[in-house]
This record gives structure tokens, C-alpha cells and sequence, in this order.
């Protein structure tokens, strides 16, 4: 049975809306689990929910198993050569070739290689990393929220959740350190990392805050021409490095921390100014942090809309039925990686424009 | 790494910064400031940060609401009350070399020194392959890679270039007080201070 909702009732419920219908929703997926189901979460360690919800995103079976043998494999990671402080590219390169590693350019990222075969010593321990500042290495898929941004020199971006700032480095470096980033993250420990990654990488342009991020309109107003939040998730994309996400995350957590990015992207987007782009990322692939955040806060909002992420890379569309649930059809221009799919960690990407 | 977060102060005027870098690095160093304004964050000592004009509104309207960056800009360096007054950061003195076109104040060191380096160990003569005046003993001085590239900001033990002829291979040309390993053998909790005086 279908339940479809149209979105004029929707926001007629009032403060239920996409987030009232998650609430309901944990019991309903555990009922869907079935013998096969729960034969396979158990034979790969999952919690029983996870895995209707992952045959509800992928559509059989088969598919998810092989989803499930992906989050086994370490994950593939790729080199971000640092031209703030080394220019030629190559040089960076050639040393990590010399080191042993095989590296293989990723077409639609300028600076970035995926590391195809790994060296003689381990990424974070080369001396080209010690030295500081050559390189950063991460997932592959952590370097689409930036492109999907696609910020230029001018521009005044606020990257919300912003520790230990991967993705603030990748933006100053697509600036090319110039404009204005506001890095903002509550977490003291992260920004510790923040700091240390801003001087070692040479970035000139962030300015780092250490705040809760639903504050930063009320600390800047409607000031941001860019905006990113990669939002504080529960991981249930890179499993490949936290196999404890199998079985440390219950349903009640997700719809706490879909609670907490709805009210992350709505200050987000208040902190925009009109015409500006918002790029809502997670590391997961949990629909409740992803497609229900976002359709939540443009419910609420009430004045962005959806657009499709311009960048060279065939992504997986937002889902836009979920368990009967039906969900604004535009959230299909938003994107998703699966490690079996994309041969990258899971992702979620979501590029909205703030109407004029 | 501060060490009282929340009572820190910062103002956007001074000339202390410029005061310190003549004193070190000449006068024609202050052209690698110019179209930065300075950021000073006091609490105990005094961080500075530069800022370029796009930065410094960002800075002025956070200010503006009473909240203070953790940090800003190119981080130029710290600023004590007793000697070494003025620790530059390994961003500010490369940006100064490249500006003036010359190393001062510095010594080269070898690829292996600077492996050396890297745990936070001194600079010993051996590892020394080029020295530039001024030097002078218990003041700042850089340690460069062969690349030019600062990897490490030290205390010179000696004078004169031409003291290093007298010294035994094993004897510490520049205590170091931060090298760029720091960042990685402190993760994100900093076990040991980020400066050794």
C-alpha cells in the first residue's frame, strides 16, 4: 500500500510534517523485516532494521548483499594535492609515485588523485605529509561537496559543521584563498584539528568560529553568497571505517540527528542571502538524514527550491518514496553514492538555491 | 594552543606586529604586510592573525556582535612578554622570504636533518648546510628545507655564520621551539605546547 501525501497537507499538520512521519516510521520498518532479512543482517553483523531499509533504497536483495560485501573493503581514498602551498602538481605526485604509489587522476576534481595502489608507508605517514601541507587524503566522495558548491574567489561562504575541515581546505583552495570562509563547528576537540589543518594547509581566507552553527544568523545576519553544511551524521555511509555503525545506531537516534540537521540547515539557509546555493552533504546514506532532512527544512523554509548538483559525475537520484511515504518529487535532482555502485564511500549531496 | 578559551580578547589595530618584523627581518619586510590588517588576540599572550580586506568585514561583523574568532587568516605568529618577543609562524617568515627574495635569519638544513626535525628534535651542526645573517644568540630563527620552504622555527645558539666553523658536529645550532611535525604528533589534542619556551 502506497501512502501518499500530498504537500499542502503536509504542511497543514503543522510541526509534525516530514519529521512527524519519521517518528512512526522505526515500527513500520522493523514489521517489514522478514526470515531473509534478518538472516542477513545477522550473518554480516547489522542491526535488524537496517537491512529492509536498505532493500527499500536499493530495491532486492542481491543489491544489498552486495552493498553489505562493499562496507567490508577498506575504502578507497584519494590525495588532494595542496596547491596553496606547493603549485606544480606533478612534483607532488611524482614524489608519491617514487614512494610506490600508483595514483589515477579523478576527471572532474583538478587537484585530486585516487590512490589506486598505496606506497611502501601509509598515506598519513610520508614524509611528504609530516612535512606538512603537500596533501590531504580522504574519501573520494568528500571532495563532491565543495565542487558541488562551486565557489568563486569573490564569494562569502559559511561552511556550518565545519571541523576538522577537509572541506573548508578544499574550498579556500577552489578560492584560491581568496574571499571570505566562516568555518563554524561546536565541537572543541574537532576544531583543534580545524586549526591545525588551516595552518598546515597555508589557507588565508576562514575565518573559524567555535559556536553552535544554528547561531550563525544571528551572529551574521543574512550575509553568505555560498553555503555548505556537511552535517554532523551517524556515518551509516562509511562503514568501511566504522564497522561499529552496524550496531551502534537505532532508528531513535536517526530521527535525533535528522532532528538536529534540520535545524543545522535551517539556520544555514537563513544565514544565505537570496539567490545564494546551499549544499546540504552527509556521510551517510540513511534516507532519514538525507532526503527527510532536507524535504523538512525546504518545507519550512518555504523559500528554496532544488537544483541539480553541476558536476561531472553520475550520481544516484534522491529517493523520493520511502516506505509508502511519498517526498517532494524535486529531491530526485539530489545525489547519492553507494561503495558497490560508485566504488566510493556512501554519500549524500543535495544542492538547493535560495529564491530571490 | 590557547589556553583559557572565552575570556580571549582581540583587537583589529597595532603596529606591534610591524615593530617586531623590522626588528627581524628589516624594514623591507614590511611590504609582505602590506594590504593585511593585523588581528590581535590577547589571552596571556598575543596571537596575531592577518587579514585581507574580504576577511576583515567577515572579523569586524562578528565583532560587532560581541564573539571573537578562534582563527583568522594567515596565522603570523605569537607575542610574548619576555624573549623571544616575537615567535613567527612558518607561513609569515616564507612569506616573507619570498617577498624579499632572500633567507635571513635562518639556517638550511638537510633532508635528513629535517626528518630530525620533525620530532622535535634540535637542529645539530651536522645537518647545517647553509646559514643566513643576522643571527643572533636566543633569538628566532628559521630552519628551511633544501625546497626554501620553512619547516621549523628555532632559537639560534650562535652569532656569526662563521661560529659554526668552531663547533662540533653534534652541537645544537638552534634549539627548535616548533617544527611543522607538531601538528601531527599532536593530533587533535595537543600533548605537548605548540612552542617549547
Amino acid at each position: 500500500m502506497v501512502i501518499v501525501i500530498v504537500r499542502c497537507v503536509v504542511a497543514s499538520s503543522g510541526k509534525a510534517g516530514f519529521s512527524g512521519l519519521l517518528k512512526d516510521l522505526g515500527g513500520r520498518i522493523l514489521r517489514s523485516a522478514d526470515h531473509e532479512t534478518r538472516r542477513i543482517a545477522s550473518r554480516y553483523g547489522y542491526l535488524d532494521y537496517m537491512i529492509p531499509r536498505y532493500r527499500e533504497i536499493l530495491g532486492d536483495l542481491s543489491e544489498v548483499v552486495e552493498m553489505l560485501e562493499a562496507f567490508e573493503k577498506p575504502l578507497v581514498k584519494s590525495v588532494r594535492i595542496n596547491t596553496l602551498r606547493f603549485r606544480d602538481i606533478n612534483e607532488v605526485v611524482d614524489r608519491l609515485e617514487m614512494l610506490g604509489y600508483k595514483l589515477s587522476k579523478i576527471p572532474w576534481e583538478r587537484f585530486s588523485y585516487v590512490i589506486v595502489e598505496q606506497g611502501r608507508v601509509p598515506p598519513g605517514a610520508t614524509h611528504e605529509f609530516l612535512l606538512g601541507g603537500y596533501y590531504l587524503y580522504r574519501g573520494i566522495a568528500s571532495l563532491i561537496p565543495p565542487i558541488a558548491l562551486n565557489p568563486s574567489p569573490s564569494d562569502r561562504v559559511i561552511d556550518n559543521a565545519a571541523a576538522p575541515g577537509g572541506k573548508t581546505t578544499h574550498i579556500a583552495q577552489l578560492m584560491g584563498n581568496s574571499g571570505v570562509v566562516v568555518a563554524v563547528d561546536v565541537s572543541r576537540e574537532r576544531f583543534r584539528a580545524l586549526r591545525t589543518n588551516l595552518e598546515r594547509m597555508g589557507v588565508e581566507n576562514v575565518l573559524a568560529l567555535r559556536t553552535d552553527g544554528r547561531r550563525v544568523p544571528e551572529l551574521f545576519g543574512t550575509y553568505f553568497t555560498k553555503a555548505l553544511l556537511d552535517a554532523p551524521c551517524t556515518g551509516e555511509g562509511i562503514i568501511q571505517l566504522d564497522p561499529s555503525r552496524k550496531t551502534k545506531t537505532v532508528f531513535d537516534d536517526l530521527v535525533r540527528a535528522h532532528l538536529r540537521q534540520v535545524q543545522l540547515l535551517l539556520a544555514t539557509i537563513r544565514a544565505t542571502v537570496p539567490g545564494g546555493r546551499i549544499v546540504y552533504s552527509t556521510c551517510s546514506i540513511a534516507p532519514e538524514e538525507d532526503e527527510f532532512t532536507v524535504a523538512e527544512a525546504i518545507e519550512e523554509a518555504g523559500n528554496v527550491r532544488i537544483v541539480k548538483p553541476d558536476i561531472p559525475l553520475k550520481l544516484d537520484p534522491g529517493i523520493t518514496e520511502y516506505f509508502g511515504i511519498r517526498l517532494p518529487e524535486e529531491l530526485k535532482y539530489c545525489g547519492r553514492t553507494y561503495p558497490h555502485r560508485h566504488g566510493m564511500e556512501g554519500f549524500f549531496v543535495c544542492v538547493l538555491e535560495k529564491e530571490l | 594552543m590557547r589556553p583559557r578559551e572565552g575570556v580571549v580578547r582581540c583587537e583589529l589595530s597595532g603596529e606591534e606586529l610591524h615593530r617586531h618584523v623590522e626588528r627581524l627581518y628589516g624594514k623591507e619586510a614590511l611590504e609582505a604586510l602590506v594590504g593585511y590588517t593585523p588581528l590581535y588576540c590577547s589571552d596571556g599572550f598575543t596571537e596575531v592573525y592577518l587579514l585581507r580586506q574580504p576577511l576583515l568585514e567577515a572579523v569586524s561583523l562578528l565583532m560587532m556582535s560581541g564573539k571573537v574568532p578562534y582563527y583568522s587568516g594567515l596565522y603570523a605568529g605569537r607575542i610574548r612578554d619576555r624573549k623571544p618577543l616575537f615567535i613567527p609562524s612558518h607561513l609569515l617568515a616564507e612569506k616573507i622570504y619570498e617577498h624579499i627574495g632572500r633567507s635571513v635569519r635562518a639556517f638550511t638544513a638537510s633532508e635528513q636533518g629535517i626528518k630530525v626535525l620533525m620530532y622535535g628534535k634540535d637542529l645539530l651542526k651536522e645537518s647545517v648546510i647553509s646559514c643566513y645573517e643576522p643571527l643572533e644568540a636566543g633569538e628566532v630563527v628559521s630552519i628551511l628545507g633544501t625546497d626554501g620552504r620553512v619547516y621549523a622555527i628555532g632559537l639560534s645558539e650562535i652569532s656569526k655564520c662563521s661560529e659554526l666553523g668552531k663547533l662540533g658536529k653534534t652541537q645544537v645550532i638552534a634549539q627548535t621551539i616548533f617544527d611543522l611535525g607538531w601538528y601531527l604528533r599532536g593530533g587533535t589534542i595537543p600533548r605537548e605546547p605548540k612552542y617549547r619556551v
